[in-house]
Formats: C-alpha cells, sequence, structure tokens
C-alpha cells in the first residue's frame, strides 16, 4: 500500500438493506464515493437518507449487503468482523453528535483508553499536550464528563479520535448537540486538525454553515447520492434547506 | 487506563457490587465452615482413634471409622479367641452408639480391658470406676455439659451416674460400662469393633497379616497411619456431602456473578459501542468485565476467608467439642473455587458483549 493512499476512501456500489422479518428497508442503493487522503467532506441531506449508515460503513463499523468500501485500497466490506476492528482502531477516528464519551471516568482517561485499545508503541506527530492545548481542554482534563460543558465534551471526544493520528476521522453531526458558539469552535477546530494533520475528513451535517468548512459538499437523498459539490458557499438563505 | 474504567465500572454500582462480593464470599464461607468441620470431625476422629493405642481396629466387613454408622456384629467370645491369637498383646471390645442429644459417640467398654492399652482413661477426678450405670467423661465434655463426678446425666434415654472425669484425647468424650450398654441395645453379646495391640516386640504387620487369614471376612484396619487408617475405612456419603457444599458454593458465586455482569452489560450496551467504534477487539472487551469479575470474587474471597476465620473461633467457642480445620490448603482451596465460580459466570456476559452489533451498541437508548 502506497503512502499516497493514506486516508483514501472509496465506495463502489454500495447498498445496505435492512431486513426486519420479511420486510426488506434499503438505506443505501449503489452508491459511488471517493474521498481522497486530506480531503473534508461533508455530508447533508434530510433524515433518514442514509447518511449514518454511510458513515458507518466506510468507518467499518457495519458490513454492507453488497458493493465495496475501500480504505486505503483495501476492501474492508470482505474483511472479518476481527480485521475490520483493526481497520478501525489503526485508520479510523468516530466523533458522535452525543459525544459518547465513558461517563464513568475523566476526560484524560477516556482519552488514555483510546491510547490503550489502540496500542503503546503508537508514536504520536504531535505530542498529547500539543493537542490538548489545540483544542483548549488542557485544564479540564481531569474532570468527568458530566462536569464538563456540551462544546468541552466534544472537543474531548476529538481529542480522543485523534489522540492516535487516524488517517480518517468521520463525523456523525459533531455539532448537532451545541450551540451556535460552540459549533463554530468545534467546526474550526475540524478545519484546522484537517490541515495540520492531513486527516481525512468525513462529516454528516444538517448545518450549512459547518458543510461550508468542507472541501466538498456530497448531497443525499433516499440512500443515494444526488450531487457532489465542489466548495460549498455558505448563504444564510440556505439554512434549513437540508 | 483500563484499570481506571474497571475499577469506575465497579464504583458506579455500589449495591450490586456488594451484593456480588457478598455472594462471593458466602460460597468461600460454606466451602471453608462447612468443609473445616467435616475435615475437623473427621480428623479429630483419626486422631483420636490413633489415641487408644491399638495397632489395629476389627470391625464387621464394609464398616465405617465412624463406628456409629456399623452395627453391634462382633460376637464379644471373638475377644478370647483373638487374645489366644500369637503375637496379640490386648483385645478391648467396644460398643459404640450415636447420641443424638450430645451428636458424639458413646462408648461401652470393659474398663479392666480398655485400659490395658496405651491410651487407657486418665482420670482427673472422682474414681477409675465404671460399673452398672456409671459413666466417665472427659474433662472438655464435662465442662461443656457442666458435669462433675457425683453428678446425674442422662444418656441415651437411661440416667447414669458420673464417677469419674478424664483427660480430652481419648477416641469418644463418654464411656459407659459396656455390659451397661449392650442391655440398653438389646445386644447382650456384641459388640461394634475391637481394639487390638500386638505384644511387645512383635512384629506388627506379621500379625496384621496373620489376623487377616485368620479372619477373612471381618474388616481389620491399621492405626499406625491416619492415611491408612483413612484408606481402609469407608465413610458413607462424605465425598458426596463435600462435592455438594463446593457444587452449591460454586453454582451461588457462579450465578450472582452472571445475573450481575449480565445487567451490566446491558446497562453498558452504548458504552460497548462506544469501545467498538474505538477499535476495541473482542479480547479487549472480554478482558474488561472478566476482570472486574476476578476484582470482584477477590473482594468476596478476602470477605469471606475473614469471615470464615471468625465463624470458626465463635463455633469453637460455643461448641468446645466441635472441630472445625482451616488448613492454608483448605483456605487456598476455598479461594481458587470462589474465583472459578465468579469468572465462570462472567465468561458469557462478556462473550454477550464482545459479540454485540456496534452501530447498534451505539443506537442503544
Amino acid at each position: 500500500m502506497g503512502e499516497a493512499l493514506r486516508g483514501s476512501i472509496e465506495a463502489a456500489d454500495l447498498t445496505m438493506i435492512y431486513r426486519s422479518g420479511r420486510v426488506e428497508v434499503p438505506a443505501l442503493r449503489e452508491i459511488n464515493l471517493r474521498v481522497g487522503p486530506g480531503e473534508f467532506v461533508a455530508i447533508m441531506g434530510p433524515s433518514g437518507c442514509g447518511k449514518s449508515t454511510l458513515l458507518h460503513l466506510l468507518g467499518g463499523l457495519a458490513r454492507p449487503t453488497s458493493g465495496q468500501v475501500l480504505i486505503d485500497g483495501t476492501d474492508i466490506a470482505r474483511l472479518t468482523d476481527a480485521e475490520r476492528t483493526t481497520v478501525r482502531r489503526e485508520k479510523v477516528g468516530y466523533i458522535f453528535q452525543r459525544f459518547n464519551l465513558l461517563p464513568n471516568i475523566s476526560a484524560k482517561a477516556n482519552i488514555e483508553l483510546a491510547k490503550r485499545i489502540h496500542g503503546n508503541g503508537h508514536t504520536n506527530l504531535y505530542k498529547d499536550d500539543h493537542i490538548l492545548a489545540l483544542l483548549g481542554i488542557k485544564e479540564k482534563i481531569g474532570f468527568r464528563p458530566t462536569e464538563l460543558s456540551g462544546g468541552e465534551q466534544q472537543r474531548v471526544a476529538i481529542a480522543r479520535a485523534v489522540i492516535n493520528q487516524p488517517s480518517i476521522l468521520l463525523a456523525d453531526e459533531p455539532t448537532g448537540n451545541l450551540d451556535s458558539h460552540n459549533s463554530r469552535l468545534v467546526l474550526t477546530l475540524l478545519q484546522d486538525l484537517n490541515q495540520r494533520l492531513g486527516q481525512t475528513i468525513v462529516m454528516i451535517t444538517h448545518d450549512s454553515e459547518a458543510a461550508s468548512m468542507a472541501n466538498h459538499v456530497i448531497e443525499m437523498r433516499d440512500g443515494q447520492i444526488l450531487a457532489r459539490t465542489h466548495h460549498f458557499v455558505y448563504e444564510p438563505e440556505f439554512e434549513g434547506l437540508f | 487506563m483500563t484499570h481506571s474504567l474497571v475499577a469506575a465500572n465497579i464504583l458506579s454500582r455500589p449495591t450490586r457490587t456488594l451484593i456480588s462480593i457478598l455472594a462471593v464470599g458466602t460460597g468461600v464461607i460454606l466451602i471453608l465452615i462447612i468443609g473445616g468441620i467435616t475435615t475437623g470431625t473427621l480428623n479429630d476422629y483419626l486422631n483420636r482413634t490413633m489415641s487408644v493405642g491399638a495397632d489395629f481396629i476389627l470391625q464387621p466387613s464394609g464398616s465405617s471409622v465412624f463406628y456409629a454408622f456399623s452395627s453391634a456384629a462382633l460376637p464379644i467370645k471373638l475377644a478370647d479367641k483373638l487374645r489366644q491369637t500369637p503375637g496379640v498383646g490386648a483385645v478391648a471390645p467396644v460398643l459404640a452408639k450415636f447420641s443424638s442429644a450430645d451428636f458424639g459417640l458413646v462408648f461401652g467398654i470393659d474398663l479392666a480391658t480398655y485400659d490395658r492399652f496405651p491410651g487407657r482413661l486418665e482420670i482427673l477426678q472422682g474414681r477409675d470406676s465404671l460399673q452398672g450405670d456409671e459413666v466417665i467423661v472427659d474433662d472438655l465434655y464435662a465442662k461443656s455439659n457442666k458435669v462433675a463426678p457425683g453428678t446425674t446425666m442422662e444418656i441415651l434415654g437411661r440416667k447414669f451416674t458420673v464417677s469419674g472425669v478424664c483427660r480430652r484425647g481419648s477416641v469418644v468424650r463418654v464411656f459407659v460400662p459396656l455390659a451397661t450398654l449392650q442391655q440398653m441395645n438389646g445386644t447382650e453379646d456384641k459388640v461394634t469393633i475391637m481394639f487390638i495391640k500386638a505384644v511387645p516386640g512383635a512384629d506388627v504387620e506379621s500379625v496384621f497379616q496373620n489376623l487377616r487369614r485368620t479372619y477373612p471376612g471381618l474388616a481389620l484396619v491399621r492405626t499406625s497411619d491416619p492415611s491408612l487408617l483413612l484408606a481402609d475405612t469407608r465413610m458413607p456419603g462424605l465425598k458426596e456431602f463435600r462435592m455438594t457444599v463446593v457444587t452449591v458454593s460454586m453454582l451461588i458465586s457462579f450465578m450472582v456473578i452472571l445475573l450481575a455482569m449480565y445487567t451490566t452489560i446491558f446497562e453498558r450496551t452504548r458504552e460497548i459501542g462506544i469501545l467498538k467504534s474505538m477499535g476495541a477487539s473482542k479480547a479487549f472487551i472480554v478482558g474488561l468485565i472478566l476482570r472486574e469479575s476476578v476484582i470482584i470474587s477477590f473482594l468476596g474471597i478476602a470477605f469471606g476467608v475473614g469471615a470464615s476465620l471468625i465463624i470458626r473461633k465463635l463455633i469453637t467457642s460455643a461448641f468446645p467439642t466441635l472441630q472445625v480445620d482451616m488448613t492454608f490448603l483448605e483456605v487456598l482451596r476455598g479461594s481458587l473455587l470462589g474465583l472459578l465460580g465468579g469468572t465462570l459466570g462472567a465468561l458469557y456476559p462478556a462473550y454477550k458483549a464482545a459479540r454485540m452489533d456496534p452501530v447498534q451498541a451505539l443506537t442503544y437508548e
């Protein structure tokens, strides 16, 4: 695998059908998508259009009904559970709308846990302190998630996602539970991380302003990609369109 | 860092953790105390049997070292025949009866023949006499039952007068005249066992082989070594009883940990999804759950061992005649069984957690 492929994502004819008894519910229909290394892509679309399902498949959390998901050239749809777990551990960092920090341990322990799961052999290009300083949570690291504000929790979650320097960051509505001030802060951080660390970012959002931070915007509807827009320009009047 | 997660998870539900610790501890207590009482009782019997100073015990075939389980089936006339066997120095015929009131044995002996053995009764108080309705008890029995020479007491439904108090360490704690006990039992010419002593200087092994050849239909047991005595003697149901106690104890630990961990897994479904999204392997998740159960099991074991030591002290204070043996090996065995029960109980929940679908786990409310 060449260095140039680090952080590349490709989906080919990706189809996901959920089955409930005899009823089949198609969530994704033959999606074709390519995200290059270091790109920042936003996915927009109405609720239930398959955005989260697509993100789960791209990160190897689920296996598609058919089609391919290539991470750095490897089709993870064909891998076993254990192999997909390894890909996720080594190459993917997740950021969720609900932060998903472990509530019983401190922010620091949450971040350290990610390092532990990854394995102690990894060397960060940037020291932990640097990342914490960049995210502005150095002083809050000893607190439990319940003692932090929403914005602080999401920054801890971002720190946890990037601490092992994965080549791919998948963010599922990272600003969905934040006020406008914290949303802007988190988006700026993601953009900054993308530019400084060169991580590929795929972000689901309903927020047009958030989407405008990305290099490309993918519009989805009914399990299909409608369009891919280069350099989405935020216009306040578009707000609420998606 | 996983240590802090494990510790935080244990502390997040203190009541459940406490109940799990108590359950594992209860299992350990059952193993140590009930095991200790059975081992103690057995060892006590063996030691006291050896204290008679006999070289052999002759019993009907298929009898037990717990003489209470044996019937009076040996003819008393056999004692005279045995005395005439070359190499045999002394023979003491004994009728043993179990007294449910004292939960102990009563020996009917002929004091004159019994006193010819090295373990003869050493009288501390009263007279060295055992006739008619007289009874000799050991000092521990006298102390626990508050009796002294001259006291009248009921044994097996008949009134006896304490004639003497002997030093503890004899084969049983209560001795009555053989003829009296035979009459009470309705077996005037029968006894349960015969203690046999070889003549001084005789080759004990040849005497043993000779007696075996002469009385092939009877059980002849050597008393020279407790393990030999134990090996040569049948203990009906003891092994099964101990196995039952161990199984029940392990089941308690197993089921409580299983239930506690199972509910834990459901409560932490989302957390497991988060760990999986971070790339935690199945082994990592299984390890987390098992570590939690191992810590709870160790705390339960510590509680169980501590409580068992206290209970043993209380039992031996309340019932001085009861022996509770708790050796290091017994404690180790009880601890390992507690740990095994706890760990096995966590295996299924751990397996279930490891197999959770990450997407479903992440969306679990």
